[in-house]
């Protein structure tokens, strides 16, 4: 075979170089920033995912309609322009105009999702759509007017790819057109990213490498190339179509199929890239992370094989979730950040001496930045512990900035510098320069220009190639990860096993171990009746001793000592503790429970040990007691409801340690961290889609008393690390409640798992001042006491928004004159509430979608009642300035927490 | 203010020296020897520093953190089964890994200058990222 000469990033030489080197520097200097924009967005984004309206969906979206469509659409250009030698100017013509319409596409596609009307998504969409398609015919009709050429077949790729893109840009319009829950919904969504990511992204990633890959091994291009590219394009269109055919109607195994069709594709489309692999290994900085993102690619491939095969359609695009990150920052992004860090320093252009300072510029520090990748992609993939994939984000987002600071700086030099030959220094004198890039870095940007290439003398900047791995650094890496290591081993098992289950019988023996003001096991569960011996070892370094509320005990043991209780036929629950000093109360108790008890008890397990450190058993709540000074109320002023019908909400599980009233900090089960969890507002017909993600250490489900569908799939319970979408349309108007869907639900909603859902009914007329309450049951003490008193139905207080007493410490304003709405959603588990404002009769009630008064009635209300989980609101006008108290006016409940406080100023 | 606590000051005390120590000598004593010295007398005075922190960490660090360490964790009633629960236990145990492989690392980084200059940059590096990660780990035992 001849060699052939093609060069991508330099102009054939033998062309008069006309239009001159500047139009087309300065060209890739500004597309390539609004890719670098994109990115950089995308960091933000993923960085502020608590932030966003609809935090995955974003991230996702800006990355690849914004930072990987932006640059499919400029480099497929730019190769197809090369490898056919097209007498075509760079960027071809209408090139700024497709980049406008494809940008701004984007620019609605997020802003219609996340904030506006669905429309403008959808025209998004179809702008989007619109720009590939006259990408594409700019491209077809290169191919038809070039010469033969032996890389024509590259471009059938990327022809292939719009198409993909027309038909997943089209199913992603419909989906936010049409935005129903719903199995159809779930299907199309599935089919939608497919045809996105496998198609558009993994189509012309493919397409590119035959000739890439060489280009960066820097070594001639595969004899295998032409043949094999063929059938895998033939091969891959067939898999996709196929799949997206499956997919849509639900047929799981035609999708299967067509999914192994397409895996088969990509591993004929890799043969020659593998083969030209045997004669080069991977030597550079874009060789290696190229090589990265392609694993990720096959990595990714088969687990969705492996998602498609196990599940019904319509659970597809929830399973694929998880693989996301591999697909994102494993396969897309390094397969971006790979090929920017050849091309950049290529097309920047500036005569050899700056292509070497820019090609030594975007590899800077690469050998770490693709490590720390690369180790962070599989901890966001795996369900690993919180701390782990904090770990996993610093490590995927950090070298991500770096390099877009880095390709930034390499911008802004050449546009600084200048980019015509003017500028290249020694190297722009002579015919040489008349190439525009220099004969240096067009020789390393060529494709497969023969056995030369691969010679010594073809070498680039090699000096600036290999980053050289400083031994402070390799330090700083191993130092890092031994901490690591150390804090996720001091971090293991808290809430380990604490409980221990007696087998049926009428005697058993149990040891029972003191240590570190600690009974171990805290609970012994045993069936009624059984003969219970308590063999108790003290195990610890002091003296203790072991009481129990039937009246047995144990002499004060000394460390290593033990004694022997044997206990009458178990009736009841027994309390056991240690009577030294102060043990009692720094948590040195256990509790017998009979099995029937047990099992109310029982969702208590989760719960570590020592959970409730603040709280000392016979505590009594203090309402008046101030608060801790770090405390902030949870944020009663309610936010008119977010423009557009559609709500993206995610809600993770979460344990967490809130302060629920003075003095008393516990371990509570959440919804984001906060009781109640977050208060979702729309308007009559609105969409509310919320991914809920179960981070707690048990199961946990969610119920949405707004919307209307079958419980079976999205109120099931999922395990921990689990995640699902729920979808519903809020048919009704109304003060709703949400809260935890796994039994017993007594447990999970007196432990904080609920929240209110606002429905504004239509025609709701603006007031000066919204507030929302969620009123709930506080339980204290240990785990276990707090599950017995839940099912006993004794709450020790009453909470507006999670906090005894909490808006008296910090009072809710207004000014005098003013009207307010008061929204208020009763949580229990058991009781309600009379809601009542001292010093303002209600002029408005609302309860439970109707209004039982209304403003030009004559009546007035004084007491807005709901039983445990219904919901209303009402309103009044405040005569003048004062503290106007608001309590639940069952006045054990108001003077147990129930109650908080208007502070009304003068106007 | 009990003797306890004068055991406690001086664990703290000791450690801060060692930890201290060693970022003072990355990152002030080294950038401005690389920069003043000239190659020999860099290495002259980069070995001097090196072998005085050594007999400092010998003599002082190591007798006073085992002696109060040991003190303290006998104090709190630690038993080596109570170093496998999780919370107090693990997490002191964990540092107290840590603390066997930064120890190690000084240790290696002695043998290894002057023989194999790199392995030693790196063994000094991993020793004072593991200190400071034995810092962290200390600030999360409860403290009681």
């Amino acid at each position: 075979m001849p060699p052939v000469e093609v060069k991508i990033g330099a102009r054939p030489e033998n062309r008069p170089p006309v239009p001159p080197a500047r139009s087309r520097a300065s060209w890739h200097v500004r597309a390539n920033a609004v890719v670098l924009a994109w990115l950089a967005l995308t960091i933000v984004a993923a960085l502020a995912q608590g932030e966003l309206p609809a935090p995955r969906w974003l991230v996702v979206h800006v990355f690849l309609l914004g930072a990987i469509s932006t640059a499919i659409l400029i480099w497929s250009e730019h190769f197809a322009t090369v490898l056919l030698r097209a007498r075509t100017p760079e960027p071809p013509r209408g090139g700024v105009a497709r980049l406008g319409a494809l940008n701004a596409g984007t620019v609605a596609v997020l802003y219609g999702v996340a904030v506006g009307p669905w429309p403008v998504a959808a025209a998004g969409a179809a702008l989007v759509v619109a720009a590939v398609t006259w990408h594409a015919v700019v491209l077809a009709g290169m191919v038809r007017r070039a010469l033969p050429g032996r890389f024509g077949h590259v471009v059938g790729w990327y022809l292939a790819a719009a198409g993909a893109l027309v038909a997943g840009g089209v199913l992603g319009g419909l989906l936010a057109a049409q935005p129903g829950g719903g199995a159809l919904h779930e299907r199309a969504q599935a089919a939608h990213a497919q045809a996105n990511l496998l198609g558009w992204v993994g189509l012309t990633v493919l397409g590119t490498l035959f000739t890439l890959w060489p280009t960066v091994l820097r070594t001639r291009i595969s004899e295998l190339t032409r043949r094999w590219s063929r059938a895998a394009l033939w091969l891959s269109v067939a898999g996709l179509a196929v799949t997206v055919a499956g997919l849509l109607p639900g047929l799981r195994w035609v999708a299967v199929a067509g999914l192994v069709t397409y895996a088969v594709a990509v591993a004929v489309a890799l043969a020659p890239p593998v083969e030209t692999l045997r004669r080069r290994r991977p030597h550079t900085a874009a060789s290696w992370t190229l090589a990265a993102g392609v694993v990720w690619f096959e990595v990714a491939l088969v687990a969705e094989v492996v998602v498609v095969a196990t599940r019904p359609v319509e659970r597809v695009a929830a399973g694929l979730e998880p693989l996301l990150p591999l697909i994102l920052a494993g396969f897309a992004g390094q397969v971006l950040v790979g090929s920017l860090t050849h091309l950049l320093p290529a097309v920047l252009g500036g005569g050899p001496p700056r292509f070497k300072r820019n090609a030594a510029l975007v590899e800077r520090g690469w050998a770490y930045r693709l490590a720390a990748t690369n180790l962070g992609v599989p901890l966001l993939a795996l369900p690993v512990p919180g701390p782990l994939r904090l770990l996993g984000w610093a490590l995927v987002l950090a070298p991500a900035a770096a390099f877009v600071v880095l390709a930034v700086t390499a911008l802004a030099r050449t546009v600084s510098a200048g980019t015509g030959p003017a500028g290249t220094g020694p190297a722009g004198t002579g015919p040489a320069a008349s190439g525009a890039v220099g004969t240096g870095p067009a020789r390393a940007a060529a494709v497969g220009t023969g056995p030369a290439a691969s010679g010594a003398d073809a070498g680039p900047p090699s000096d600036g190639r290999r980053s050289r791995v400083s031994p402070a650094h390799v330090g700083v890496l191993i130092g890092c990860l031994l901490t690591a290591l150390a804090v996720v081993g001091a971090m293991s098992g808290a809430g380990g096993p604490a409980r221990t289950r007696v087998a049926p019988g009428a005697e058993q023996t149990v040891e029972v171990t003191l240590r570190g003001m600690r009974v171990q096991p805290g609970v012994i569960e045993a069936e009624p009746g059984t003969v219970l011996t308590l063999k108790v070892v003290n195990a610890d370094a002091q003296r203790h001793d072991l009481r129990l509320s039937t009246g047995e005990r144990t002499p004060e043991l000394a460390p290593g000592e033990s004694a022997v209780l044997k206990l009458a036929p178990l009736a009841g629950p027994v309390d056991g503790w240690c009577t030294l000093a102060g043990h009692r109360a720094a948590g040195m108790t256990m509790r017998i429970v009979p099995t029937t008890a047990a099992a109310a008890a029982h969702s208590a397990q989760s719960s570590p040990p020592g959970g409730d450190h603040a709280h000392t058993p016979g505590a009594r709540l203090d309402p008046a007691a101030p608060m801790p000074s770090g405390w902030k109320p949870f944020e009663a002023a309610l936010a008119p409801a977010p423009s557009g019908a559609e709500h993206h909400v995610e809600i993770r599980v979460q344990e967490t340690d809130l302060d629920v009233a003075p003095g008393v900090r516990q371990r509570m089960w959440t919804f984001n961290g906060t009781l109640p969890g977050p208060v979702l507002r729309g308007r009559v017909g609105d969409l509310f889609v919320v991914t809920f993600v179960n981070d707690g250490a048990m199961g946990h489900g969610v119920d949405f008393h707004a919307g209307a569908l079958a419980p079976d799939e999205p109120m099931r319970t999922i395990d921990p690390g689990e995640r699902l979408t729920y979808r519903f349309r809020a048919a009704h108007a109304g003060a709703w409640l949400y809260h935890c869907s796994t039994m017993p639900m007594s447990q999970h909603i007196a432990n904080g798992m609920y929240g209110a859902v606002i429905i504004d009914p239509p025609g709701l007329p603006p007031v000066d001042r919204e507030y929302v309450l969620v009123q709930g049951e506080l339980y204290l003490g240990t785990p276990d006491a707090r599950a017995a008193a839940v099912t006993e139905g004794r709450p020790d207080g009453w909470m507006f928004n999670g906090a005894v007493a909490g808006y008296r410490h910090a009072p809710l304003t207004a000014e005098a004159g003013e009207r307010a709405r008061i929204w208020v959603v009763t949580a229990g588990p058991g009781t309600g509430t009379a809601f009542h404002v001292v010093g303002a009769p209600f002029d408005t009630v609302y309860k439970e979608g109707a209004y039982l008064l209304r403003e030009d009635d004559p009546g007035g209300a004084q007491v807005l009642d709901l039983a445990p989980a219904q919901g209303g609101f009402a309103e009044l006008v405040f005569p003048e300035a004062g503290h106007y108290p608001f309590v639940d006016h069952h006045m054990r409940r108001a003077e147990t927490g129930a109650s908080g406080i208007f502070k009304v100023s003068a106007p | 203010m009990t003797w306890w606590s004068v055991v406690r000051f001086l664990h703290v005390l000791s450690a801060a020296l060692w930890v201290g120590g060693q970022l003072t000598v990355s990152l002030v004593v080294l950038p401005l020897a690389r920069r003043m010295l000239d190659t020999d007398r860099r290495a002259d005075v980069l070995r001097a520093v090196g072998r005085r922190f050594g007999m400092f960490t010998g003599a002082v660090f190591l007798p006073v953190q085992l002696a109060t360490g040991v003190a303290i964790a006998v104090h709190k009633g630690v038993t080596w089964a109570s170093l496998a629960e999780p919370g107090y236990g693990r997490t002191l145990a964990a540092k107290l890994l840590l603390f066997c492989v930064v120890m190690a690392a000084a240790a290696l980084h002695g043998w290894a200058t002057g023989r194999r200059p790199g392995v030693a940059r790196a063994l000094a590096v991993i020793s004072l990222v593991g200190s400071v990660g034995i810092v962290l780990l200390a600030t999360a035992l409860p403290a009681t």
